[in-house]
């Protein structure tokens, strides 16, 4: 009998710390649901677009530049490995609407041409709901160039090509980005080098972004175009684009330093002009240079 | 041993101990902080700040969120949380320390204490003596506590590249502003 008191003694002695503080802070789950942030550190990788968007009401400057062949027939030393060569340059500004809708236009040296974008966030990857970011993009180009030949743009539709694009993309970790980029080319016919290739062109993209320091990533991507809705055998080599870099991010300056086997920078011209290939001295450095303006009024807080 | 005094014993300790102990809660204080800097002024506010207060050994925790502070501009609050707090590794800001300075359950006047804890920000932890000021309610439901301290990044490894010392300050003030409820037993 005595012991059965003791134990109720002891009992409600060791009841005095059952409860504290950290125990309480434990039930407390102000757990929120937050979107992943910072996917990948620009709107654009190597080649491709990224998921990411401009913030509202923040206007991007894009100046972007190609250089010529490293080596093989067009490098080496006679134009310093390309450097004395500019196959393609950009000029562009992109505005962010919305934080999930941004619209942009540019200038690209390449056809002389001219492009507006559209970009749209439909899903956002959240910590625990939403295992994917899935981003739309679109974006025609008019060529503005003379004609090489008389008659090769009978129309002015015939200078104009739209391309769309699914961005799904997903951060493993804080380091690690991953998207892929399935994306549809219409372009007239009158635009088509080779008579054998088709008019409409498939492609399939892959990029990755790797964090080496906290402002400085390893970005690639691979766009497959051969080998889907191209047929293989044509008088003209074309290569799948392929880039690397390095990005480094600075406050509001995103730089990326790359290099690639296309000689375009928008979509519209490398995914159906890649002429050039890795293997044989085509790939050529180059640079994608943003600058973030907030135009913004402060946005309120709270 | 006779039963009946160790009884009457045991009833008194659980009818003093701390087991009957009053507890305050929050979910929602609002923690914000700011940043003066020769090129600009940063400002930043969560209201998803988690406490619990012990009013009678005066035993506190605090809690926030580092991805729920909200900046003026959305690339600020990217840059924050990615750059300089590493949110995704180091996910909550904790305060753990205990109420010195004669916490008075009773007194509904302000009482100006000090918590002397430990606060974590970036996964490093810093002994710290923070200021306060409680006053609760005249009926006891509610307790208030307001705080304003400073935070130096550098003792809390947080980096600021040698490029944007300009924009950012060295030292953070940090602002507190805690409604608690009482829990009810």
């Amino acid at each position: 009998m005595k012991k059965i008191y003791l134990l109720v003694f002891l009992f409600t002695c060791s009841g005095i710390y059952a409860q504290d503080v950290d125990s309480l802070m434990a039930t407390l789950n102000g757990e929120k649901d937050f979107r992943t942030i910072a996917t990948f550190k620009s709107p654009r990788l190597v080649l491709l677009q990224t998921n990411e968007t401009q913030k509202a009401k923040n206007l991007a400057f894009w100046v972007g530049h190609r250089f010529g062949d490293i080596g093989g027939e067009f490098g080496g030393s006679n134009t310093l490995f390309g450097l004395d060569i500019a196959t393609d340059l950009y000029l562009g500004f992109d505005y962010g609407i919305t934080d999930a809708l941004t619209v942009g236009i540019g200038r690209s040296k390449f056809n002389e041409s001219y492009s507006g974008l559209v970009k749209y966030r439909l899903l956002w990857q959240e910590e625990e709901s939403m295992p994917l970011s899935v981003t739309l993009f679109g974006q025609s180009s008019w060529i503005t160039r003379e004609p090489f030949s008389r008659n090769e743009f009978d129309k002015e539709s015939d200078r104009i090509s739209h391309f769309l694009q699914v961005i799904i993309a997903r951060k493993f970790s804080p380091g690690v980005s991953v998207m892929i980029n399935p994306g549809y080319l219409i372009r007239p016919e009158a635009q088509i080098q080779d008579f054998e290739d088709s008019d409409n062109l498939f492609s399939l993209g892959f990029g990755a972004r790797v964090k080496i320091l906290k402002r400085i990533s390893i970005i690639a991507d691979y766009t497959i175009v051969n080998g889907l809705s191209r047929p293989d055998e044509l008088g003209i080599d074309y290569y799948n684009p392929f880039g690397v870099g390095v990005e480094i991010e600075t406050g509001g300056h995103v730089f990326a330093l790359n290099f690639q086997n296309s000689q375009a920078i928008i979509a519209n011209n490398f995914i159906p002009n890649t002429t050039k290939s890795w293997t044989d001295g085509g790939v050529r450095f180059g640079f994608m240079i943003s600058r973030n303006f907030n135009l913004g009024p402060r946005r309120t807080i709270n | 041993m006779r039963p009946l005094p160790l009884l009457i014993l045991s009833f008194l300790i659980w009818s003093f101990s701390p087991a009957k102990a009053q507890f305050y809660q929050t979910t929602n204080a609002e923690i914000s902080f700011f940043s003066s800097a020769p090129v600009e002024d940063i400002e930043a506010v969560s209201n998803d700040g988690v406490s619990v207060l012990n009013i009678d050994n005066g035993a506190i925790s605090f809690k926030v969120k580092v991805r729920s502070f909200k900046f003026e501009k959305a690339l600020m609050q990217e840059h924050f949380n990615e750059n300089y707090m590493e949110s995704e590794r180091f996910t909550d800001a904790i305060l753990k320390g205990q109420i010195t300075g004669g916490l008075d359950p009773g007194f509904s006047n302000s009482q100006e204490l000090i918590i002397k804890g430990d606060l974590t920000i970036h996964g490093v932890t810093q002994e710290r003596e923070i200021p306060v000021v409680v006053q609760i309610s005249k009926d006891g439901k509610q307790l208030r506590l307001n705080s304003k301290f400073e935070v130096a990044c550098k003792d809390h490894k947080i980096k600021i590249p040698k490029l944007l010392w300009e924009n950012i300050a060295e030292v953070i003030e940090v602002t507190v502003d805690a409604n608690y409820q009482i829990i009810k037993p």
